[in-house]
């Protein structure tokens, strides 16, 4: 019975002796995530169990990515009098959703360097401006004019992950995962409403002594469903059908009304 | 009853939406406008992305008007002829401004162009809505005639060629004013999610010189003419109507606009006009004082790429 044995990953049961290395184990209570019409966002749960038979002090860090999502962004300025908005800026590599949880702060788990090239923590991610002046045209636009925005970078830099959190797409958690026995473990992911869709990766990694010594990854997909998911093909593949069915359904609703009420 | 909306991608509370619907589609029956420019706003504030709401709104404001058009029509208070000529022109500039709208987009402006034109159109029509309408009002208490009509043939309007019979209005103008006019909404219909009721009724009255029985039904099949094509278009280039949105509020719409069709022949037009001048002035004021106003966030997210 192929399907009854372990994922390779996991070590064998029948010989704990071999593998003194620590491991963990861990599950998703749902892997998928079904957006249906009365979708209002979701809880998943984690479970997870450190597996280490010298017992070490253990540290376990989840982190969520979802699919990434150019950001566009601009910053309100003045101009005679008025707020408008500036050229909007585009941030490569932000990801649509993330979430990084932890049994304790992440700076007190691993050092710098360790969680940069993990890309452990919102400050740690990836998001980048074009460097180079870049000016693409779209539809006859100039759409992006980004140089080295230098020491505003930042700035902006924090002004996605901010807009991000309020939205409930970013979320750092320094308390996110719990020890509810023993060795095992349990995190919770909210997604909200918003949660873009696509496949999600949680990487659960185990860290001792600073030092991540196992990394273990669930996916967990987010798909439109039923109704929901015929519509929003129907409007990207055929858009212009969409549109006229769009219209009928008005205009033969606003005849049909009046039509009642002349009978009433 | 909270309902996922596919194309904008966030939830709203389904029964909230039909309630809505239904108040805006008691004043556009009332009025004889489509109610756009007062949906869109309220809209955006209950979290929809701009863009989706805008087209959507295109959507549920030909429903409405669908619904009120034919309760006008059975009144023999719609003008076909002028209503086809202003939707010729309202065809053209749906076009228009629906890549203008998809240009102001990828430059990041449309924001800024759509609270302008907010505060522009609706603050200088309600204003002068507001004063015309008030003081008919109050020269009809104060038991005064009308003041002479002024010249009833300028030159301009009169005097240019192509000139076409609209007996249902009584009037023998050129079709260029009309089709003109016509352009000027269908360009905002597609810009402001709206169908241009509030710039038409007046237009109609105060250049074209129209009888005033005619122009709310002219005015409304105008109107389905325009959001129809404007909401095929926005579709069609932006993919941004959101049908699940769109059928919510017309739901409430079309049965609003038949209590509001009804609820017209109630009041007097001068008193119609003075409450619809002031709701549009309070609209067009509130969208434009944000442009004044330092904002809390200065950084906004915009949807997509471009």
């Amino acid at each position: 019975m192929a399907a009854d044995l372990p994922p390779t990953d996991l070590p064998p049961t029948s010989a704990p002796q071999i593998s003194q290395a620590p491991a963990v184990s861990a599950a998703l209570t749902e892997t998928r995530v079904r957006v249906t019409s009365s979708f209002t966002g979701a809880r998943i749960v984690l479970y997870g169990a450190v597996l280490d038979p010298q017992d070490r002090p253990s540290d376990v860090v989840v982190i969520v990515r979802g699919p990434d999502q150019p950001v566009r962004m601009a910053r309100k300025t003045r101009v005679a009098g008025l707020w408008v908005n500036s050229r909007p800026v585009v941030f490569q590599g932000a990801p649509g959703f993330y979430m990084a949880a932890s049994t304790r702060p992440l700076e007190e788990i691993a050092g710098f360097g360790t969680l940069r090239r993990l890309g452990a923590g919102i400050d740690h991610l990836a998001i980048n401006a074009p460097m180079e002046e870049q000016v693409e045209t779209r539809y006859g636009v100039r759409d992006v004019v980004v140089s080295r925005l230098g020491a505003d970078y930042l700035d902006w830099r924090r002004a996605v992950v901010r807009l991000k959190e309020k939205a409930g797409l970013y979320d750092a958690d320094s308390a996110g995962v719990r020890f509810v026995d023993r060795d095992l473990f349990r995190a919770e992911i909210d997604l909200p409403t918003e949660a873009p869709i696509g496949t999600y990766t949680t990487e659960i990694i185990l860290f001792q002594a600073g030092e991540p010594v196992y990394r273990r990854t669930r996916s967990l997909v987010v798909e439109k469903v039923g109704l929901e998911r015929a519509l929003y093909l129907f409007a990207h593949r055929s858009p212009w059908w969409y549109g006229l069915a769009s219209v009928v359904i008005a205009l033969g609703a606003g005849w049909a009304a009046s039509v009642a009420f002349r009978r009433s | 009853m909270d309902f996922y909306l596919p194309i904008a991608e966030v939830s709203v509370n389904g029964p909230l939406l039909v309630v809505l619907g239904a108040a805006v589609g008691f004043i556009s029956g009332l009025f004889g406008i489509g109610g756009g420019f007062l949906m869109t706003p309220v809209l955006v504030f209950l979290g929809i992305p701009p863009v989706v709401a805008v087209a959507s709104e295109a959507n549920h404001v030909a429903a409405s008007s669908m619904s009120s058009v034919i309760a006008y029509g059975r009144r023999r208070a719609v003008d076909f002829r002028m209503g086809g000529v202003l939707a010729a022109g309202g065809a053209i500039g749906s076009f228009i401004g629906v890549e203008v709208f998809r240009w102001l987009r990828l430059l990041g402006q449309a924001d800024l162009v759509v609270s302008l034109s907010y505060l522009i159109f609706l603050g200088v029509i309600g204003a002068l809505m507001l004063t015309e309408s008030l003081g008919a009002i109050l020269r009809r208490r104060r038991g005064e005639a009308p003041p002479p009509r002024r010249d009833r043939r300028p030159v301009w309007l009169y005097g240019l060629p192509f000139k076409v019979r609209f007996p249902r209005s009584r009037l023998y103008i050129s079709v260029i004013p009309p089709v003109v006019l016509g352009v000027f909404v269908g360009v905002l219909s597609a810009i402001m999610g709206v169908g241009g009721g509030f710039i038409l009724v007046p237009a109609m009255v105060y250049i074209l010189r129209m009888p005033a029985g005619v122009v709310v039904g002219t005015s409304l099949f105008q109107i389905i003419i325009t959001t129809s094509l404007t909401s095929v278009l926005q579709a069609g280039r932006n993919q941004t109507v959101d049908i699940v949105l769109a059928t919510l509020l017309l739901i409430g719409g079309v049965l609003g606009a038949q209590l509001g069709a009804k609820a017209s022949a109630r009041f007097r037009a001068e008193e119609l006009r003075a409450l619809l001048g002031l709701i549009v002035l309070f609209m067009g004021l509130n969208m434009g004082l944000g442009l004044f106003v330092r904002p809390e966030e200065p950084f906004i997210m915009m949807l997509g790429n471009g």
